[in-house]
């Protein structure tokens, strides 16, 4: 058993026409043993960055505060919100520096980009080693396989925000399906630059 | 006589006295002025701009004021260089609650941890106190609005209303007299304005040389912001301020 499998989870995060959107299951488990079905894996950075974190849940509460942490601070020093590219340097940062005893975290990022507001997607190993694709990133031991070939059958470039949102969808439910330790039920966040949507799905509770 | 003492931050005066944190005193009586004021629905916090020149680049930012965290914003009164190592600092320490306890920091611990850092170089190091004085404006779920004043022996006091840098004892004076309980923001606000006008240099008051911020809790959503003060409103108030203070004028000169 993984450690990295303990808490079970998933989060995918794609790209489509001047919107982004990322998705993940809602269940937190121990082992075998599901605790709650209702509990996301994506955290608000700001409005126009999102953060899912799969793998270890108390990692991810941890990696989560931490980056609040920086986050907050850069926003008060920089008198600016930080760009998802930089808070994929930054994390990528964070990650490494505990190179030989590390968080066993697997982060999506997802965002507007810059000034031009560009949709940006990122993800990363549990060291740091980032990963920038044009097309959907994914995180989850156990649901990967699924989930990979499940987005490559039915993502296609340029989707608008309420196709996006049905591929996720889709994509997310029937991944989790084919993995015992992830699932019961998901959210989907759109976001585009008039602001998030976020959507509740009703998967099967088991 | 006194002299032999000034070398050391650390060492007291055989009079009792620690001459160099009064000395960082002096400085900061010559900064600008900033002043703030308790209402029962915000606190306003006031700083006159002294650097104005046209060759300067405007700046985002401020000189006077400065955010700590969403729930508490500060002004500042001394040299700006020390101000902004120990913004740092409590930006860090409000970040570092937050962390562990994963709950807003609470105004007075805040305004606790940078006056122990301040009093630490009253007392050890040799290094000279910082030249600062700050008014804290900040809201926490446990005692609603407060304002604290700091200075740079590390002391610090909860106040209704407080001024600090030049003239701060004239204002401090007009205050007491005018300050009630009852207060509601835009009250607080003509009052700051009054406080000031009396205070600075300048004979006319104009508002680019003003810098107001109000910290206040919106009650449907319960975020806590401290913005500056909105141009609408503060347009209002100064111009029933400057019509009362003409008021006064006519009718001492009669």
């Amino acid at each position: 058993m993984s450690i990295l499998e303990y808490n079970g989870g998933a989060v995918v995060a794609m790209v489509g026409k001047d919107c982004v959107g990322i998705a993940s299951d809602l269940r937190f488990g121990i082992q075998a043993q599901t605790i709650s079905g209702t509990q996301p894996k994506i955290y608000k950075i700001h409005d126009k960055c999102l953060i899912g974190l799969a793998g270890l849940a108390t990692d991810n509460q941890t990696v989560f505060e931490k980056i609040r942490f920086r986050t907050n601070i850069y926003r008060l020093k920089e008198e600016r919100e930080i760009r998802p590219k930089t808070l994929s340097n930054v994390l990528s940062m964070m990650l490494y520096e505990k190179r030989f005893g590390p968080y066993f975290v697997e982060p999506v990022i997802m965002g507007l980009d810059g000034p031009d507001e560009k949709p940006f997607i990122s993800a990363m190993d549990l060291i740091g080693a980032p990963l920038l694709a044009e097309d959907f990133v994914l995180a989850g031991s156990s649901a990967s396989e699924a989930l990979y070939g499940v987005c490559e059958s039915l993502y296609r470039p340029n989707l608008e925000a309420d196709e996006l949102f049905e591929v996720l969808g889709q994509c997310i439910l029937s991944a989790v399906d084919r993995d015992a330790i992830s699932g019961w039920g998901g959210v989907v966040h759109i976001m585009t630059k008039e602001g998030i949507t976020s959507r509740y799905l009703k998967g099967r509770q088991d | 006589m006194a002299r032999r003492y000034d070398s050391r931050t650390t060492i007291f005066s055989p009079e009792g006295r620690l001459y160099q944190v009064e000395y960082a005193m002096e400085a900061i009586s010559h900064a600008g002025a900033a002043l703030g004021v308790l209402s029962t629905e915000g606190i306003i916090l006031a700083a006159e701009k002294k650097t104005l020149s046209k060759l300067l680049e405007p700046s985002i930012s401020s000189e006077k004021m400065y955010m700590i965290d969403d729930h508490i914003g500060c002004a500042v009164a001394g040299i700006t260089a020390d101000a902004n190592i120990l913004i740092n600092y409590a930006r860090q320490s409000a970040q570092r609650y937050l962390y562990t306890y994963q709950e807003p920091i609470p105004v007075e611990y805040l305004v606790q941890q940078v006056c122990d850092l301040k009093q630490g170089y009253t007392q050890y190091g040799g290094l000279r106190p910082f030249g600062v004085s700050f008014l804290y404006a900040g809201w926490d779920e446990q005692y609603g609005y407060q304002l604290y004043q700091s200075d740079p022996s590390g002391n610090y006091g909860g106040w209704k209303a407080s001024a600090i840098g030049q003239n701060h004892q004239s204002a401090q004076s007009i205050l007491r007299s005018e300050w009630k309980a009852e207060f509601k923001v835009y009250d607080a606000l003509k009052l700051a304005i009054k406080v000031m006008s009396k205070t600075m240099d300048s004979t006319t008051l104009n508002a680019e040389k003003l810098d107001i911020s109000l910290l206040t809790r919106d009650a449907k959503s319960g975020r806590v912001a401290f913005v500056e003060v909105n141009a609408k409103l503060l347009a209002d108030a100064f111009k029933e301020v400057q019509d009362a203070l003409e008021q006064e004028k006519e009718k001492e000169n009669k």
